[in-house]
């Protein structure tokens, strides 16, 4: 067999559209997800992927002051690089968009790595063509779902990021609070900045899509592994707009389980050995 | 405004830009819905932060007693960065703050120092009906978006989220007192009063919050013990909750089903 020419087959077979009338689609989405998308009219087609990585120029993380630019918008071509990918994947399945996708960022100290994964979705039997690029959305399925049904609609994952150097104290300052409590007003001031920042840009981002709001926003922010005096905040949320018919207000039933927790029985507590 | 906000600049920014019908939230899907549902429209993530220099207090090796220095700085660093969350709330318009977390980070270049945060959702009634509380501010709550809404329904109304905390050195036991007790069953006093004064302090200050917010009851109390830098012996007991006042709507909760699930 040549081995070659399978892999050019394979490769060719990703990038044609799936063959209409009720082939299986791959998804990594379970089963009640897959059902629940079919309860309100969509299909999953595809498990699509995007990923990039972009380099960072040498030396950006030394020492320095305020924002490390470089590093900033490193992350934003990063992300932005990998959500095109995934659309253009997305496009080319059928998908209008991906639910589901989970978002792994590392950083580096010389380039920054994105790597989506989600699941294409469509409504049934409907291809793309509403002349929009397709979402990307870090929400599940059954997110998804719940947002359709009361009349929002993803619009794509907004995301923004700023890295900043830890202001210096000088060791006068520093012997001088030894023992007292104070507020370090240079530091909070960085800090709060480069975080404002970082949402900042994620909004941005969600109003040049005309969206109305950004939900469930995941905040990052933490020193860098290898240079703890560079600290990074990102954030990250799917942008989301009320549909043409307004929300939709879900009337939810209360509950209350009658189930006891459930007891498990396992084999080899019957020789005596710890479960 | 009556006071002068100490916000960084970058803040007004953002926030003139979500004044412009955006809104961000970290609330999830569900939270999201059910906060529309209980009549309010998120406004936006707001968030305010200290970074804190914790001064130093010396302990005595065989004493119980309260470290009233640490547990000043605890209480005014978390003060500040609950306070500039309310100037961010408040600047957005918001009736209250849902979802309200509050943390505590070390970094490696400042040892000596703790950022304190807290952030939440910004939520604004749907009516137009204030839901600020008694002092004029914006209502904060640590209640999540399912909480919040089941409060509500149950016509109550949060008022601020209260809390207490005390930092307590705990005496050592002393070389005789260790071996009187060898190979006994017998309950260490000392140890047990200490934690017992400590916890009921911290729920002390968290009670007298919230007397004087007028708020009729407590809910979702949370006892977080942390030994933060200080050492094994050097604890802080924080009591958090959020105080409630009876509206005068009519209770809304609706029967709830009894269900039997077969999924397992």
């Amino acid at each position: 067999m040549d081995l070659r020419a399978e892999v050019r087959r394979a490769m060719a077979a990703l990038g044609q559209p799936p063959p209409r009338g009720g082939r299986g689609a791959t998804s990594d989405l379970s089963i009640d997800e897959a059902l629940l998308l079919h309860s309100v009219g969509w299909e999953p087609v595809e498990l699509v992927t995007g990923v990039s990585v972009t380099s960072v120029p040498w030396g950006v993380w030394t020492w320095g002051q305020g924002e490390i630019a470089a590093a900033s918008s490193a992350y934003a071509k990063a992300m932005a690089g990998a959500a095109a990918r995934m659309g253009d994947e997305c496009a080319r399945a059928g998908g209008l968009g991906t639910v589901g996708v989970r978002i792994s960022v590392e950083i580096h100290p010389y380039h920054i790595e994105v790597a989506l994964v989600g699941s294409a979705v469509r409504p049934v039997g409907k291809s793309a063509g509403r002349g929009r690029a397709p979402f990307v959305s870090d929400l599940s399925a059954r997110d998804f779902c719940l947002l359709h049904s009361s009349g929002w609609e993803p619009l794509g994952l907004a995301f923004g990021a700023s890295f900043v150097y830890a202001p210096r104290r000088t060791a006068l300052t520093t012997f001088g609070q030894a023992g007292q409590n104070v507020e370090l007003t240079n530091f909070t001031q960085a800090m709060y900045q480069a975080r404002e920042l970082a949402m900042e840009r994620m909004q941005r981002a969600a109003l040049a899509w005309g969206a109305g709001g950004v939900v469930s926003v995941v905040m990052g922010q933490g020193p860098m592994a290898f240079a703890a005096h560079a600290v990074g905040f990102t954030a990250w949320g799917t942008a989301v707009r009320v549909g043409p018919d307004g929300h939709r207000h879900l009337e939810p039933t209360m509950v209350v389980p009658l189930d006891d927790a459930a007891v498990m029985f396992q084999a080899s507590s019957l020789r005596g050995e710890d479960a | 405004m009556t006071q002068a906000s100490d916000l960084p600049d970058a803040t007004s920014h953002r926030l003139e830009e979500l004044e412009h019908g955006l809104f961000t939230s970290d609330l999830s899907v569900n939270e999201f819905l059910l906060v529309k549902h209980a009549g309010f429209h998120p406004v936006g993530f707001v968030m305010g932060s200290s970074i804190y220099h914790i001064g130093i207090q010396a302990r005595r090796w065989g004493k119980s007693q309260e470290l009233n220095k640490l547990t000043e700085a605890m209480y005014n660093a978390r003060e500040l960065a609950m306070t500039r969350m309310e100037e961010e709330a408040d600047e957005l318009g918001a009736d209250g703050v849902v979802g309200v977390r509050l943390d505590v980070n070390y970094y490696e270049w400042g040892r000596d120092a703790a950022e304190f945060i807290a952030m939440g959702t910004a939520v604004k009634a749907e009516d137009g009906t204030s839901y600020r509380n008694s002092l004029g501010k914006p209502f904060t709550s640590d209640l999540s978006g399912q909480d919040f809404w089941t409060l509500m329904q149950t016509g109550h109304r949060p008022q601020a989220l209260v809390m207490g905390t005390c930092v307590f050195h705990i005496a050592h036991r002393g070389l005789a007192q260790t071996l009187g007790t060898v190979g006994q069953n017998v309950e260490l006093p000392n140890f047990t009063q200490a934690l017992y004064e400590a916890r009921e302090l911290a729920m002390t200050r968290m009670q007298d919050e919230a007397n004087r917010l007028g708020a009729t009851g407590i809910v979702g109390v949370r006892l977080e013990e942390k030994s933060h830098q200080w050492g094994s012996h050097t604890i802080e007991f924080l009591a958090l909750g959020t105080g409630v006042t009876k509206g005068t709507g009519e209770a809304s909760l609706p029967v709830p089903t009894t269900i039997i699930s077969l999924d397992h």
